[in-house]
């Protein structure tokens, strides 16, 4: 059976790299000795891929992976049987069953949502953030973009679906930022933050957490 | 510690999980105990990057020995990469433990593992992160203890100046014994001074502020004195006679990032009978100890059950001589096999036979296998008492070609005494053979292409071999030859040539044999920007070459100088077990050509009149 799971990804394990999250699932996997589907092959690995990667730092309150199972058990069962084994700051949140689907997650995956902490070098108005994030949003945003043909200039505004403040105290200020993300790619909040702090004229630290990702389970469990 | 401020640094570094700790099986303890008195804080530090000291099978064990005692929360720390030293220094963070993120400087204890001499100069940038002066001689109350283990203290001189107190041998007992006196100089409100004076009546601790090192008119090491009387003469090895016994935990950290030796590691016995004339291991680890093969399998189930590891690797200096290894490993591959575990065995001799078992790994993984030669020719291996033979390395090939391998590795040393430009292209010969093996076989029996990697690295020569008195080759000798055997190696299909840099190796040779001076020159080093010298794209030559300089002393004095047979050993006060006599006779043996039987076929006598007491075997 293929099990769609809902983790959370906390400050402890932040750091933790795409690859490494992965080898900390199997690890913790094995530990609870779940009868995991391996992959043919020279060297077989257990089957489970994660919807998307989060940036190395960021942290979460709902990432997704699927995994797939050599016996039935319930989401509940499964929940229950891995929950002692898994590292401080990796919670399973909620698992649901896949059935027959042959979707990936990644295919249903549409739009996520962001909260950034920000800390300025200096304090600021109310006003003046509110200011700085119409005429952002108000223009194209034209960045560097790594792609595959090379670094080139792409306009992320058609990215950002949302882009709020929600929060300030001196000079911590609290957004809500949330952008598209798919199999085709997303919206970095980090990048739209950069150009952000171009507009205010004003420098800042952020921590980010993602919320939440809006996945499509209609369409993901459509055959 | 401020966390937004380690956060946007980690943020900004390579490999941040080296510095965030949180790891499965990390300990986690109060700092008080229940009744309210304080643990006594010990920071286990490993001065090399993390996913090095974290792959240290002695570390893990000090680690759970001391965690296990009620009144010590032991916590670890690495060195950092240059980044994150950086990183440290721009934003004035101390360096801190990975368990509770607390700056060493406010530790009770450091512990540093000592296990090759390169790694020295990181032990000064952890003292200088954590704003702790480097001379023991200018540490006050207020500074923690500084204290070293392992192997390399067989010489602790060159980080004399610099260590409060060194713990020389096996770690499970005396770490326990340290800290039970420890415990009761806090108690009785002991001073630092009178804590290093009770603790030196260990057995086995050494606290070299205690002597005084006199040198001659010719420059070279004379004695060592005594400052206070009641300083022991001889520091003796610690053994621990009985491993099934030894405290052990499957409950090993599991680290987030890949580390180097990324699988449980599960140590089947400690020491070696070979006696391979070159090899410290061989003679320092001495008796050989195993573990009953119950208890291997024991352990196995425990570490596999609490860390998830699918790859366990069945560790010794020379896995194949294990007494049950053949009953062993079907075992261990039989019990795992639906849980898809790999098993591993590092140092495998070419002269074990081990065709059956080799097929049985395969099955599983494809793991690399690895041959360590040695010498190019008989005569030198006999030399160096490798006691293989050119059929052995075939015959293990062939079995290995056949099993489906088609990468082998072989390891040769470049410089043994004795060598000549003969034994050095007698390595290429032997990887001519070898290639010959390969591609003389049906292709339908073997792999697709022949990877055979010949590596040469030079050699060192240590303290408590039989080699300890001979010279280094010089740099321009190591190239010369290396340049020889690179030129030989030309065109035989399938083999490829890598060999290590010599600057390392003559500064390694340096610090091996080195006196207390090195500690002066270690620091300049330091100071000059020498760090992690290990890694060959960050040595300074430079900085070494004005340090010894400006210390009045050379590497070649330490490196390249025959030492005479009857001359006084700047590490003649340590006491490896292993008698002085044996190896001036085992010096004999190496140039008369003449081999020493494996000691597992009857006894050659190596710890004298002492043989009772460590190893109970007969002397001929």
């Amino acid at each position: 059976m293929r099990l769609a799971v809902v983790f959370t990804k906390e400050a402890p394990v932040r750091f933790v790299s795409h690859l490494d999250l992965l080898r900390l699932f199997q690890r913790a996997f094995r530990r609870a000795k779940l009868p995991l589907a391996y992959s043919q092959g020279f060297n077989p690995h257990p089957l489970m891929s994660f919807a998307t990667a989060l940036s190395v730092g960021f942290t979460s309150r709902g990432e997704y992976l699927d995994v797939v199972l050599t016996e039935d058990m319930t989401p509940a069962q499964f929940i229950e049987r891995t929950a002692p084994w898994l590292p401080e700051g990796v919670r399973i949140t909620e698992a649901f069953d896949l059935g027959t689907s042959r979707k990936s997650l990644t295919s249903a995956m549409r739009s996520a949502e962001y909260r950034a902490a920000v800390e300025f070098a200096e304090p600021v108005t109310k006003e003046e953030l509110n200011k700085a994030i119409s005429d952002l949003l108000s223009n194209e945003i034209v960045v560097m973009k790594k792609t595959k043909g090379g670094i080139k200039p792409t306009d992320i505004r058609p990215m950002a679906l949302g882009f709020e403040l929600i929060g300030l105290d001196g000079s911590a200020a609290v957004f809500r930022i949330s952008g598209v993300l798919s199999a085709e790619g997303g919206l970095n909040p980090d990048m739209l933050l950069a150009e952000y702090y171009k507009r205010l004229g004003k420098a800042g630290i952020s921590d980010i957490e993602r919320v939440s990702i809006r996945l499509d389970r209609d369409a993901l469990m459509d055959r | 510690m401020e966390i937004s401020k380690l956060n946007n640094i980690l943020k900004k570094v390579e490999k941040p999980t080296r510095y965030t700790g949180g790891e499965l099986n990390m300990r986690v303890k109060e700092l008080a105990r229940p009744d309210g008195t304080k643990r006594h804080r010990f920071a286990l530090c490993f001065p090399d990057v993390y996913e090095i000291g974290m792959s240290h099978l002695g570390s893990r064990i000090i680690y759970n020995v001391l965690n296990e005692r009620d009144d010590t929360y032991c916590e670890r720390a690495y060195a950092p990469w240059f980044d994150m030293e950086a990183a440290l220094r721009e934003n004035g963070i101390p360096i801190y433990s990975l368990e509770t993120h607390t700056p060493l400087g406010e530790f009770d204890l450091i512990g540093f593992s000592l296990l090759y001499e390169m790694c020295y100069t990181n032990i000064l940038t952890v003292l200088d992160l954590a704003g702790i002066p480097f001379l023991s001689a200018d540490r006050g109350e207020e500074h923690p203890l500084i204290i070293a283990g392992g192997p390399c203290v067989c010489n602790p001189e060159p980080v004399a100046d610099i260590m409060d107190a060194l713990i020389f041998g096996d770690g499970e007992e005396v770490m326990n014994e340290f800290m039970d006196e420890y415990s009761a100089c806090v108690k009785e409100g002991a001073d630092r001074r009178g804590t290093l004076e009770r603790l030196s009546k260990i057995k086995g601790v050494y606290v070299p502020s205690f002597y005084n090192a006199e040198y001659g008119g010719d420059g070279n090491f004379k004695s060592l004195e005594k400052l206070w009387p009641a300083a022991p003469a001889f520091i003796e090895r610690r053994v621990v006679m009985d491993l099934d016994k030894a405290v052990y935990t499957g409950k090993l950290v599991v680290p987030y990032m890949s580390i180097v030796h990324d699988r449980v590691a599960l140590e089947i016995f400690r020491g070696c009978t070979r006696g391979c004339r070159f090899c410290q291991a061989g003679f320092i680890y001495r008796p050989v100890r195993e573990r009953e093969m119950d208890t291997v399998i024991k352990q196995t189930d425990d570490s596999l059950d609490c860390t998830g590891y699918d790859e366990i690797s069945l560790f010794s200096l020379s896995s194949g001589d294990y007494s049950h290894i053949h009953e062993l490993v079907p075992i261990i591959l039989d019990r795992y096999e639906k849980d898809r575990v790999s098993v591993s065995l590092p140092s495998l001799r070419i002269d074990s036979f081990l065709k059956d078992d080799l097929e049985k790994i395969q099955k599983v993984r494809k793991t690399g296998l690895t041959f360590a030669p040695e010498a190019g020719t008989q005569r030198l291996r006999d030399v160096i008492n490798k006691g293989v033979t050119e059929e052995d390395l075939l015959r293990s090939v062939h079995d290995a070609f056949e099993a489906g391998w088609h990468g082998v590795k072989l390891y040769f040393m470049i410089g043994l005494p004795t060598e000549t430009d003969e034994d050095v292209l007698g390595i290429a010969e032997l990887a001519r053979k070898v290639s010959r093996e390969f591609y003389s076989m049906p292709k339908e029996l073997r792999g697709k292409g022949l990877r055979c990697t010949v590596s040469a690295s030079t050699f060192v020569p240590k303290p408590f071999t039989p080699f300890q008195w001979e010279p280094q080759i010089p740099v321009s000798e190591v190239l010369r030859r290396q340049a020889l055997l690179r030129n030989a190696l030309k065109g035989i299909r399938g083999v490829e040539f890598s060999c290590h840099f010599s600057e390392t190796s003559r500064l390694e040779a340096a610090f091996a044999r080195g006196d207390r001076r090195l500690s002066r020159v270690l620091i300049k080093a330091y100071e000059y920007g020498a760090r992690l010298d290990s890694w060959d794209e960050h040595f300074k030559k430079d900085a070494w070459e004005r340090a010894f300089g400006e210390n009045g002393l050379t590497v070649e004095q330490f490196a390249n100088r025959r030492i005479d047979l009857d001359e006084p050993l700047a590490w003649q006060h340590m006491d490896a077990v292993v008698s002085l006599d044996y190896l001036k006779r085992e010096h004999e043996k190496a140039y008369a050509e003449r081999i020493t039987k494996d000691c597992r076929k009857g006894c050659n006598g190596c710890f004298g009149a002492r043989c009772a007491e460590f190893c109970g075997k007969k002397v001929d």
